[in-house]
């Protein structure tokens, strides 16, 4: 059988728990990948970025002093930011849906519910490779398009200004029905 | 730029020159596989879960000893360790303990009180964690693991806000 090779992939796991550190960590070298970078908290995860180039980051909520959503915030739209356009997925055990619109709208591109698995972390990292996403500028906003769906819109169109070329595909895209059941059941 | 025109940016697709689809890749066996290694981690979360559990006693022990209005920071400090246990059981196969630092965490953020009913509630929760652990009930805990979350809800529904 075939599939995507992760070896050339550089991981930045971000998590203050040592623990689930260990356990990403151990589920990527599992999967093949041959660089992965840790960091216990927002502020050293945003260091290890400047020498570090990371592909995708991994990273949990609950952290101090700088905490996850924080982190994504400085890496889409700090002005020292190394690498805006980072894949970022959060890893959080808080899947209420308003958590989920707060995670989303801070850019990140993921979600992985804990407890985790070698599957759900790998199907994850599967979208991010599969369906590349353009990133959106607004006045309050920058980051991975948000609109993972391709659905009829009735409303006004506010996104007039863009461009035929400039439009993905994302016919494919969209959160499966457990993904949001589970973000749902908290 | 005014607010309601958005820029479309098209970054640089640098994993799709990094990542190669292929015979060495991940396929369900390496997955598999993968699971397996994580399977075989379990000795080393009874060790762990050891550290979160002692956590709790102490932070349980901490708000016992913190007058009930001064208690907040030692119930954030409880809703954190219990979010880590709820994070971490299912991925060793311990999901009861998954389920139950879930109602713990529940309940921890949805009680406006830090008083002694709302600390017995813990209490409870901290047992019940030591005894799957202790009992190494792997899973749901089958009917033993059913009636324990049972009347863990049952304790909750006493105390929590109505």
């Amino acid at each position: 059988m075939a599939g995507y090779s992760l070896e050339r992939l550089n991981f930045l796991v971000v998590d203050d728990n040592k623990h689930m550190r260990a356990l990403v960590k151990t589920i990527l070298h599992a999967l093949g990948s041959k660089s992965v970078v840790e960091a216990a908290d927002g502020a050293d995860a945003f260091k290890e970025l400047r020498h570090f180039p990371a592909d995708i980051i991994i990273c949990d909520w609950n952290m101090s002093p700088l905490d996850g959503l924080d982190f994504v915030r400085l890496v889409r739209t700090g002005k020292d930011s190394p690498n805006p356009f980072a894949a970022i997925i959060m890893l959080t055990g808080h899947t209420e849906m308003h958590r989920v619109v707060e995670a989303r709208d801070a850019g990140v591109h993921e979600f992985l519910a804990k407890p985790i698995s070698a599957k759900a972390l790998y199907s994850r990292i599967r979208a991010i490779i599969e369906r590349p996403r353009p990133f959106i500028r607004t006045a309050t906003y920058f980051g991975p398009d948000r609109r993972r769906r391709q659905i009829e819109y009735k409303g006004r169109e506010r996104r007039k200004t863009v461009k035929q070329e400039q439009v993905v595909d994302q016919s494919s895209v969209g959160l499966s029905q457990a993904e949001v059941e589970a973000l749902l059941s908290g | 730029m005014s607010g309601d025109e958005p820029e479309f940016i098209q970054p640089p697709n640098t994993l799709k020159n990094k990542v190669k689809y292929g015979p060495d890749g991940v396929d369900l066996d390496m997955l598999e596989k993968a699971e397996q290694i994580i399977a075989n981690l379990q000795g080393n979360y009874l060790e762990w879960v050891q550290d979160d559990l002692t956590k709790l006693q102490g932070f349980y022990d901490k708000a016992l000893a913190t007058p009930e209005g001064e208690r907040a920071k030692v119930f954030k400090d409880l809703f954190g360790v219990a979010h880590d246990v709820k994070g971490q059981g299912g991925s060793f196969g311990y999901h009861l303990m998954t389920a139950i630092g879930n109602q713990l965490c529940r309940f921890l953020e949805g009680t406006q009180k830090t008083g002694a009913a709302e600390l017995d509630v813990v209490k409870v929760h901290l047992d019940a964690m030591r005894l799957v652990i202790g009992q190494r009930m792997e899973g749901d805990g089958g009917k033993m693991g059913e009636n324990l979350l049972r009347g863990l809800q049952a304790v909750v529904a006493k105390v929590a806000p109505k």
